[in-house]
């Protein structure tokens, strides 16, 4: 590398501006004319770049049908899954998953999927069942000594809110790690399997708190004995209902910790309410049957149950939603982080008396 | 849509066959890759695509009104008329939300009360990027430094899929002449191409999602928590993240449209390797900083009104610079911090004998001058960036910073020290492999990337947002 890679070119006179050119541009070989030892005719590139894709197809194929069901409803999610689906059932018969599977392993990707688990099959039991609430759960206090472990998580809307209960938390009683899991919900396991991950987390981490945020990719259609069921119909609020509680019984381990469960708030779009509405009477079912089980309803409680991108914050007007119309910035989501945190003082006394609970 | 998708693979093998084939019938090809872009641009909201063919219609009849008229008024008064269009389209998508905000603060500071509702408004994606193309293109026709062209090839320079999101920013003058000449079919430029998209692939799903994810967003997220050994490696992190997202969106934008037949200009050249200040503004996403010098920094004086005034441009372009990206006081001093360095370097270099500094020292200097303004530029608020840098000198483990992390945040610097000769031997040696050969490793790269990508996807790039 000659000098002139490194400093300034005598003939650029004006201090800033750089000299992009279309003939020769710091990548080498595009020149005018092209250097031939660089190029080929388009067939064969088309052919190339097939065979590059088909052999992508090929060993991602369960890659595949994850991002398909990781969609959201719609043509191309039909399309890409009537493609993805009988070809990996094809690969996965002779063994074509093996690569990937080694190279997963060797980035360290954890396992996400299942069949077969208790959120794709159980059993509607589960909601039959009637927590005592009067009796007070032995969960230890906080100290600064001794902060309590909380684990947030859940889709998107967990990373901020995460992030202001960090804030908040002045008196250092709180020891919160965040991990949000984006674009994931409980009526797609076979894009992401929160009740295994649940099971994974809590096995690793074993926190004395979660707080899970989650709701806002549910829009999709539940399958039940073979019968596809509408977001917000009796049946899917029902199957979601079931869900739900699965999720919070592997995250919370029979009243181990508690569990604070904050469905989405209200949207901009009302067809998107309509669903949160059906999701949050199954979340408040849910929590009826699961120790230890919370429900945070920033739905109706921020702004009366009604949409505006501003939120009320210390009595002040700040904007607080995101441009989509879903997700709170960063100072709406002190809003939802308050709720949480004051819910936490209720099972913990000492985060109650003072700046740490508002 | 954006590229790394299954939605953009398969739409990519569908417009890469029809547009060679059609191609040799341009009353054909020119409507063909013109839905294919504007296809590809409403996919994620048709309606943005209307605001694109509104802008293109209008700067294209303000164009035309100029090159038209010989009245110097008419030409005058078109190109002020076209230009302030352009930037209220541009501020009442990026700025009306933070002037509505800042006016309802403001009456509740003097005790008035407000009930201006606060709104945020959904921002275009690439609203920016075609909007400086437009007053690139009017502002050129008046001084003559290119003509009207017809209202296909403006709206397919406009639209073109390959750069419309996040640029380069092309000029008429660079594209409107590659429309007219045919393609060659029989000679693509597949070994730059194929070499600038699995490179910019790997930049940004590999070196720069990774980056993001296990050190810079949790030390930027919450600072207090990390140590200083943490929070050095969050910041050369981002200069690297950074880095490889947006140049690596740009290789893959100038790749694909060369698959396609067509040049678009370099976006980046090395920048990290700059000695000075002057030189990262000639490397660092030089379509923009080109346009802020012809259409800003020159206009405004440049150089040429004595010293003061030169400092006085500097500081205003790298200021307005700042705010483009935001109307945010972490942006305003990102720009303050470039001006003043730049406006030193210049006091410097009229003083002393500046080729005597040994060029390590310059690199040196002028790369932590860039980390420290990117410091600013990632932090949510002014804040957070004065907690990053005041951590920097905090003890405590550390075990965010690993071997990986560490490599790929050198290695993403050092690669840009590779000679130029190697990597085109490199493009000479695999264009030569069998067809078939080429495929299977290209197929293998892809099964890689999409499993260190993994389930997460791939982070929305950083420029999109602005």
């Amino acid at each position: 590398m000659d000098r002139r890679d490194w400093t300034y070119e005598e003939d650029d006179h004006e201090e800033i501006g750089g000299r992009p050119s279309v003939h020769d541009p710091a990548h080498p070989g595009i020149g005018d004319p092209a250097d031939p030892r660089l190029t080929l005719p388009a067939g064969r590139i088309l052919g190339i770049v097939l065979i590059a894709l088909a052999i992508a197809a090929v060993f991602n194929s369960e890659a595949m049908v994850r991002a398909g069901e990781g969609m959201q409803p719609g043509t191309t999610r039909d399309v890409v899954l009537s493609v993805a689906k009988p070809l990996d059932s094809v690969t996965g018969a002779v063994g074509l998953h093996l690569p990937r599977e080694g190279f997963d392993l060797a980035f360290g990707q954890e396992d996400k999927t299942a069949s077969g688990t208790e959120l794709e099959e159980g059993s509607a039991a589960i909601l039959e069942r009637r927590v005592q609430r009067e009796a007070k759960p032995a969960w230890r206090d906080p100290t600064p000594a001794r902060p309590l472990d909380v684990f947030v998580t859940g889709d998107s809307e967990a990373d901020l809110v995460g992030l202001r209960m960090n804030d908040l938390d002045t008196r250092g009683l709180l020891d919160i790690e965040t991990l949000a899991r984006n674009g994931t919900a409980l009526t797609n396991p076979g894009f992401f399997n929160w009740e295994l991950n649940a099971q994974q987390e809590m096995d690793a981490r074993d926190p004395e708190a979660v707080v899970m945020l989650i709701g806002a990719n549910d829009g999709f259609n539940i399958e039940i004995a073979g019968a596809l069921y509408a977001p917000a119909t009796a049946q899917w609020e029902e199957e979601f209902a079931r869900r739900v509680a699965v999720v919070m019984e592997a995250l919370g381990e029979d009243g181990k910790r508690p569990v604070y469960w904050v469905p989405p708030p209200t949207a901009r779009d009302e067809s998107f309410n309509e669903i949160y509405r059906s999701q949050n009477a199954a979340v408040e079912r849910a929590v009826e049957s699961v120790e230890g089980a919370r429900y945070i309803d920033v739905f109706n409680t921020i702004n009366g149950g009604e949409y505006t991108d501003q939120v009320r914050i210390d009595g002040q007007k700040v904007l607080g939603r995101q441009s989509d119309g879903i997700h709170f910035n960063r100072e709406g989501a002190q809003v939802p982080a308050e709720m949480v945190l004051k819910a936490m003082a209720r099972d913990f006394p000492a985060l109650g008396s003072d700046a740490s609970s508002p | 849509m954006t590229f790394p998708t299954i939605e953009f693979a398969a739409f990519f093998v569908v417009v890469l066959f029809l547009s060679w084939l059609l191609m040799p019938h341009p009353r054909a090809w020119r409507p063909f890759i013109l839905v294919a872009s504007y296809l590809f641009y409403g996919w994620i909201d048709w309606r943005w695509v209307l605001l694109l063919v509104a802008s293109t219609l209008v700067n294209n009849f303000a164009a035309h009104l100029i090159g038209r008229s010989s009245d110097q008024l008419t030409r005058k008064r078109a190109v002020f008329a076209a230009v302030t269009f352009n930037l209220l389209l541009l501020g009442t998508f990026k700025y009306l939300g933070f002037f509505i905000s800042s006016a309802d603060d403001a009456l509740n500071s003097i005790g008035l009360g407000s009930s201006l509702p606060l709104t945020t408004i959904v921002l275009p994606i690439g609203i920016s990027f075609f909007t400086f193309q437009s007053i690139s293109y009017v502002v050129d026709v008046y001084r003559g430094d290119a003509k009207p062209v017809s209202l296909g090839d403006f709206a397919i320079l406009q639209a073109f899929f390959p750069h419309l999101v996040a640029g380069p920013i092309v000029r008429v003058n660079e594209f409107v002449p590659q429309l007219r000449t045919p393609r060659d079919p029989r000679a693509v430029l597949w070994g730059p191409a194929i070499f600038l998209i699995a490179g910019g692939l790997f930049k940004k799903t590999v070196v720069a999602d990774e980056l993001a994810r296990r050190i810079v967003d949790p030390v930027f997220g919450d600072p207090g928590a990390h140590s200083g050994t943490e929070v050095l490696l969050a910041i050369y992190g981002f200069a690297a993240q950074i880095y490889c997202d947006f140049s690596g969106y740009t290789d893959m934008a100038i790749g694909i449209a060369l698959l396609l037949g067509f040049r678009l200009p370099q976006n980046f050249d090395r920048p990290y390797l700059a000695t000075s200040l002057r030189v990262f503004w000639h490397r660092w996403h030089m379509t923009l900083s080109r346009w802020l010098r012809d259409y800003l920094y020159v206009p405004l004086g440049g150089n040429r009104h004595g010293e003061s005034k030169t400092y006085r441009n500097l500081m205003l372009t790298m200021l307005l610079g700042g705010l483009w990206h935001g109307a945010a006081f972490t942006f305003l001093i990102w720009g303050g911090i470039h001006g003043g360095a730049l406006a030193v370097e210049r006091w410097s270099r009229d003083r002393f004998d500046t080729a005597r500094i040994p060029v390590w020292l310059g690199w040196l200097v002028t790369f932590h001058v860039v980390c420290l303004a990117w410091v600013f530029f990632r932090a949510p608020d002014i804040g957070v960036a004065f907690d990053v840098l005041g951590r920097l000198g905090a003890s405590g483990p550390s075990p965010l910073v690993t071997p990986v992390l560490v490599l790929l945040t050198v290695g993403a610097i050092a690669v840009q020290a590779v000679p130029s000769d190697l990597w085109r031997r490199a493009e000479a040696w695999f264009v030569a492999r069998p067809a078939v050969g080429q495929g299977i490793a290209l197929g293998a790269l892809l099964v890689i990337v999409d499993a260190a990508v993994g389930q997460q996807g791939v982070a929305p790039f950083i420029y999109f947002q602005f």
